[in-house]
């Protein structure tokens, strides 16, 4: 299992965005999917999250000016949803689930553990900027709590102990 | 035309009216907050909730149609009072208590429907401590807007207000539930052209207005209907005032012109009607200006009008129908005096109908549209500059503000070549050099007509007397509060509006026919002589029949 690093664009880079040509083909394909360039917006901002890691003011202003929208009305779109970043997020973003039945199956001891490990809480990130760790509610994954996401990885049936070694190898390898 | 019972009024209304428009129309107030006349329907607040007999739930006012035969209980239906009360528990469960150190007090739809409810059960279960946005409870989003977003019932007018109407689309909810607050991109300036309108269609205190907040309680103000002065779209304004002070202009409503909406430039004008640098009449003496009494001050303009080997007179696309009216007959009909306008096209502006569309501000005055019916010549800078040279006789400025050239050296260079007499209010360098100047007040302390650059003849009312005048009322009579003083030249030495000194004049040189006695009867003499006033009448001008401001309107009931 090898989970991709999120390699988010420092706030500088990020100040004016200039969408280039790869880009502009992928929006273009996006857009004419839909019948108006509204409901496009949310792809292409998963797109630019994609792209870029997170959302900033700056791809806020290209997404606006692309789908001519205003730009207050886009960060008002990516405020709204949770799963969009308007900060750069960690190389790791932990999303551990802590609903019933995780709960039931050891997350709380994986949630003590993590913080402890870490040395954060829930919406914080390691000073080093490899670790974010994410309090969620259902993953849907019950059959194989408890559930951490990591990344767009799913880790299933997690204990202390391969968590660990889950950690060690993410770390390991930045 | 669907015709329907609401709580036992029967009334009949055009087909699409809401149960909210057709409530108000049989003189039942359906409570409401997110719905707005002029803005798209969003039914969010959930305060307009209504029985519609045989309908299983409770419709809302603002998005349910009138239908034929339609039975609606408002008052009368125990179910809808139960949710209306619900409702308001919902938002005052965050909304603060502060309502004794809150500028909308007295303007608060959501203070004024808690009163109203006053006699119900109504408490509230909340437990916990009101939610609370740190660092956002007075918060300079813009050059104008206040925001405090305590206050907030996110009923998303504002929202509305910048995507529809202004097409700014700059303001934005951010965040979701209870976290929701109002903002604009990025924390930028809130730099809207109409910003002002988010204030007014803000039902609560949330967003408030930097310049007049805190300055006047709304109570305390009365509302004069009146024209915006500040372009030729001729929005309809109430001019806000107290004890003789301006405090500001509000939008009044006019489909045809600018719905319920006001532009920033117009309404910040608001301040200026209180400059009056001049207060009594004077003549250049030796070196200096020398005060005198009205009557001493008609009687030499009248002998130098007598005297004058050549007429030329400035008029002014700022004066109104009836002194632009009384001007070109006395001194150019009359006295064969020459007549300009001048007119400045100023800065861009626009407003929006109540249809949708963009009216476009043609010139920077509000009636140049009725120089030009009237037949004068309107001139530009240059034209003026023109007009103004070689000339040795008599020159009248009835308005020094007629134009940005006439503060130029070269419009005072011009000038100092022959007599010169000027009414102005503000302080100016032609009116300080003029040989007789005649003080004039504010549109607050005059009325009359202005016509729009849609062709609209529109009325302006008197808000209250010049300084030291005698007030007259719109029929000419004099207010009961001064009834002791039978001449409105009894307090010498003060500003006198336009119209009053041209019609003094006319008395002086012995033309009768001009010699009326108040705008009214110059409206009638001009819409009888007049091809583009034919027909109308005073009395039935829009906008100042007896009608409620919109803000009024809103509290129906």
């Amino acid at each position: 299992m090898s989970t991709r690093p999120i390699e988010a664009a420092p706030p500088r880079t990020v100040q004016t965005v200039t969408f280039d040509a790869t880009m502009d083909a992928r929006i273009a394909e996006l857009r004419q999917r839909y019948p108006t360039s509204r409901a496009a917006l949310l792809p292409v901002l998963w797109l630019c999250q994609e792209r870029y890691g997170w959302i900033s003011p700056g791809v806020i202003r290209a997404v606006a000016e692309r789908l001519g929208e205003s730009p207050a009305f886009v960060e008002g779109v990516v405020t709204f949803y949770t799963m969009y970043q308007t900060a750069p997020p960690a190389r790791y973003v932990l999303q551990v689930c802590t609903t019933l039945s995780c709960a039931w199956t050891g997350a709380r001891e994986l949630v003590a553990h993590l913080k402890e490990r870490l040395g954060i809480g829930f919406g914080e990130t390691t000073p080093d900027g490899t670790f974010q760790l994410v309090g969620v509610q259902c993953l849907g994954a019950c059959g194989r709590a408890p559930v951490i996401q990591i990344n767009d990885d799913y880790y299933e049936d997690l204990d202390v102990a391969r968590l660990d070694a889950i950690l060690d190898e993410l770390s390991g390898r930045r | 035309m669907p015709k329907l019972t609401i709580d036992g009024h029967e009334v009949e209304v055009a087909a699409g009216t809401n149960l909210i428009e057709a409530a108000r129309a049989a003189g039942v107030a359906i409570p409401y907050f997110c719905y707005h006349p002029y803005l798209a329907v969003v039914g969010q607040c959930r305060i307009c909730m209504v029985e519609v007999a045989g309908q299983p739930r409770l419709a809302l006012g603002c998005a349910t149609p009138a239908a034929d035969g339609m039975v609606v209980k408002v008052e009368d239906s125990e179910r809808a009072r139960e949710a209306r009360e619900a409702v308001m528990e919902f938002l005052l469960a965050n909304h603060p208590l502060d309502c004794p150190v809150c500028d909308q007090a007295g303007e608060c739809l959501l203070q004024d429907h808690s009163m109203s409810e006053q006699g119900s059960k109504f408490t509230t279960h909340m437990a916990e401590t009101r939610r609370t946005f740190p660092g956002y409870e007075r918060r300079l989003i813009g050059p104008h807007v206040v925001q405090n977003q305590n206050r907030c019932i996110h009923c998303s007018r504002c929202i509305r207000f910048t995507r529809e109407i202004s097409e700014t689309a700059a303001l934005t909810y951010k965040s979701r539930g209870n976290s929701t607050f109002i903002d604009t991109f990025d924390g930028s300036s809130f730099d809207d052209p109409m910003s002002g309108c988010a204030t007014d269609v803000c039902p609560v205190g949330a967003l408030t207005l930097r310049e007049t907040r805190f300055r006047k309680r709304a109570w305390k103000l009365r509302s004069t209907p009146s024209v915006c002065p500040g372009c030729s779209i001729g929005c309809n304004i109430f001019i806000d005032h107290h004890e003789r002070v301006v405090y500001r202009f509000t939008p009044r409503e006019n489909p045809a012109i600018n719905a319920t909406w006001l532009c920033d430039h117009g309404r910040f004008l608001a301040e200026s009607l209180n400059e009056q640098a001049y207060l009594t009449p004077q003549h250049q003496g030796p070196g200096h200006p020398v005060p005198a009494a009205w009557g001493e001050a008609l009687a030499a303009v009248g002998a130098l009008l007598r005297g004058a080997a050549s007429l030329r007179v400035v008029a002014s696309a700022n004066m109104s129908n009836e002194e632009l009216f009384l001007a070109r007959e006395l001194f150019g009909r009359q006295l064969k005096g020459e007549i300009a306008v001048p007119v400045a096209a100023g800065e861009p502006r626009r407003m929006k109908n109540g249809r949708g569309e963009w009216l476009l501000a043609k010139d920077a005055h509000p009636n140049a549209a009725g120089a030009r019916r009237l037949g004068l010549d309107t001139v530009d800078g240059e034209g003026l500059s023109r007009f103004l040279y070689g000339g040795a006789g008599l020159t009248l400025i009835l308005d020094p503000e007629a134009h940005p050239f006439l503060a130029s050296p070269e419009a005072l260079r011009l000038l100092r070549v022959g007599t010169t007499v000027v009414w102005a209010r503000r302080s100016h360098p032609v009116a300080d050099g003029a040989t007789w100047l005649l003080p004039t007040p504010s549109i607050a302390s005059n009325e009359g007509t202005f016509t729009s650059s849609t062709g609209a003849v529109q009325r302006f009312a008197e808000a209250f007397a010049a300084p030291g005048t005698v007030h007259r009322t719109a029929t000419g009579g004099m207010s009961p509060d001064c009834p002791t003083i039978a001449s409105p030249w009894g307090a010498p030495g003060e500003a006198r509006p336009l119209w009053l000194v041209l019609s003094a004049l006319a008395r002086e040189l012995g033309t009768k026919t001009l010699d009326l006695a108040s705008p009214a009867e110059v409206f009638t003499l001009m819409a009888r002589s007049e091809k583009g006033f034919a027909g109308l009448v005073w009395e039935a001008l829009g906008g100042l029949a007896p009608q409620q401001s919109f803000r009024e309107r809103q509290h129906v009931g």
